[in-house]
């Protein structure tokens, strides 16, 4: 059984933290996050386990297959540090931490893939790139403060909250509501996409494809334009293709003096 | 530079552009970091990156088109699982250095073109190089799971962190390869016919249409093109009839999407 001296302390919370930044530094195939995974939770471990035998048998156990999304891999570490500490002081047995992050690892990657890489990152890109385009030169911070504000606001609260419930991912996903946050930012990310076409009279002199004189005929061309590649797109074909064909096209043009 | 004893003068400006490339690669290694190994906070995303380099290179200009429109391109190729995307981070830093270092006062548009279209040639080379990476890292974590005794802490910190080393040198020896070959193809770029350059400049304006189809394609649901038309319509209207501030319209178009969705829940 623990001792208080052996509890573990806020500074030992933020060293996980801190270390949980670098998750992902040895990311391979075969064993993804598992190095850095134990990496982060070592500083809990070693105020957890003073004796050495059974702080090297823990860190064996961490040593085991791990990958989710690396923010909201806070969250599985939080968890982790409460239940060892609960552990310590035989609150819940052997705690089966093992379980808890094989089954949380899975669906927690598909949620923070889903809404940090495939909608807040797309929002935050488009809102800057639409600002950018028409000549704000600042748009790449105010890219960095709108996704960040989300990022790291988020990953100190779950992993506070993966702490304090040790592992209750319903009530997280309840708390966030991830997936409804999602989808709202994919339509505020389309609409922000459609208002940056139709700013197309207003983009910076380099960009801006002024084929005839009065903006609403060339506003029409870009809406035109872009739908024309998407239905291009739904076809198939990569982006590197697509510059490719679009690139030859250019030249075909210039060749026979279009432009 | 001096062999055995003999001075041999090189050019001032090449050993001006060895030493800013050389400059430019170290900082492609440590913003590569933040792309999966370090942080990821983002500042390795085109958008940042292109901008920093070109900053760092004194045409600020040329690095936020490139990085906009790279922004735009590679935004939704994304890491789920085992995939690895194109590593946008150093095609969009290359891609500054070659147009800004390719010419003389500021990178002109056609050049910036052509440095786009080169990119196509590096997106592959990045994701094998990447690829191998990851699998070579198995290695660490095998190094730490055979640690025994008291320096398994050690172990694991080293083996881990030297993840981040390799992470840094693959962004680092990648840009010190794409740079100078880029600017040997602009040697040949700027010696072709005068079409070649217009097309270029042609290109760099079709790219934000590319752009903006690929995001619309992606994260087109059942429906939401419709935000996409609105947002068009409602910023179209703005701009041409009442010659609303850009700044303003991007904001209301966001609120207005936003009320949409919230309203239609």
């Amino acid at each position: 059984m623990g001792n208080d001296e052996h509890m573990i302390r806020k500074s030992d919370l933020i060293k996980v933290f801190l270390r949980s930044l670098l998750i992902q530094a040895s990311w391979s195939f075969e064993r993804m996050q598992s190095l850095g995974f134990v990496f982060a939770i070592q500083p809990v471990l070693k105020r957890l386990y003073p004796d050495q035998e059974e702080y090297r048998s823990r860190v064996r156990l961490h040593q085991e297959y791990f990958n989710t999304q690396p923010y909201l891999a806070a969250f599985i570490l939080g968890a982790v540090a409460k239940i060892e500490q609960e552990r310590v002081f035989g609150r819940n047995g052997d705690g089966n931490v093992s379980g808890m992050k094989s089954a949380l690892m899975a669906p927690l990657g598909a949620l923070g893939d889903s809404f940090f890489w495939g909608a807040l990152m797309p929002l935050a890109a488009v809102i800057a790139v639409a600002l950018l385009i028409t000549g704000a030169w600042w748009a790449p911070l105010l890219f960095l403060v709108l996704f960040n504000i989300w990022h790291v606001g988020l990953r100190v609260a779950v992993f506070v909250w993966g702490f304090r419930s040790a592992g209750d991912a319903v009530a997280l996903m309840t708390q966030y509501r991830f997936t409804i946050m999602a989808k709202r930012f994919k339509a505020v990310s389309l609409a922000v996409v459609g208002g940056t076409i139709g700013l197309a009279s207003t983009w910076r002199q380099e960009l801006k494809l002024a084929l005839f004189r009065p903006g609403m005929i060339n506003t029409a061309v870009a809406l035109i334009l872009t739908l024309a590649l998407v239905a291009v797109l739904r076809r198939g074909g990569s982006p590197v293709k697509l510059m490719l064909g679009l690139a030859a096209l250019c030249l075909a043009l210039a060749y026979a003096g279009v432009v | 530079m001096l062999f055995v004893g003999v001075k041999i003068k090189m050019p001032l400006s090449d050993t001006r552009l060895l030493i800013e490339i050389i400059c430019i690669a170290l900082a492609g290694g440590v913003i590569g970091l933040d792309r999966t190994a370090l942080g990821q906070f983002m500042i390795s995303q085109p958008i940042v990156a292109g901008p920093l380099v070109g900053w760092m290179l004194g045409d600020i200009s040329a690095g936020l088109v490139i990085g906009a429109l790279l922004e735009l391109i590679w935004v939704l190729d994304i890491p789920v699982g085992t995939f690895v995307p194109a590593d946008a981070t150093i095609v969009a830093i290359s891609a500054t250095a070659i147009s800004i270092l390719g010419s003389a006062g500021g990178a002109r548009s056609e050049l910036v073109g052509f440095s786009l279209l080169l990119t196509t040639g590096m997106v592959q080379p990045t994701m094998m190089v990447d690829q191998f990476i990851r699998k070579r890292n198995a290695r660490f974590a095998e190094s730490a799971s055979s640690a025994a005794g008291d320096d398994i802490d050690q172990a694991i910190s080293r083996a881990h962190l030297s993840g981040l080393a390799v992470f840094f040198l693959k962004s680092f020896v990648l840009c010190l390869f794409f740079i100078p070959v880029g600017l040997i193809a602009v040697m040949v770029f700027e010696k072709m016919p005068a079409f070649t350059h217009r097309a270029m400049a042609l290109f760099i304006k079709l790219l934000p249409y590319l752009g903006a189809a690929l995001v619309v394609r992606k994260l087109s649901i059942r429906k939401l093109e419709w935000f996409f038309l609105a947002g068009f319509i409602v910023a179209a209207s703005l701009t041409l009839v009442f010659h609303v501030r850009a700044l303003i319209i991007v904001v209301l178009v966001a609120a207005m999407g936003f009320l949409k969705v919230r309203y239609s829940e």
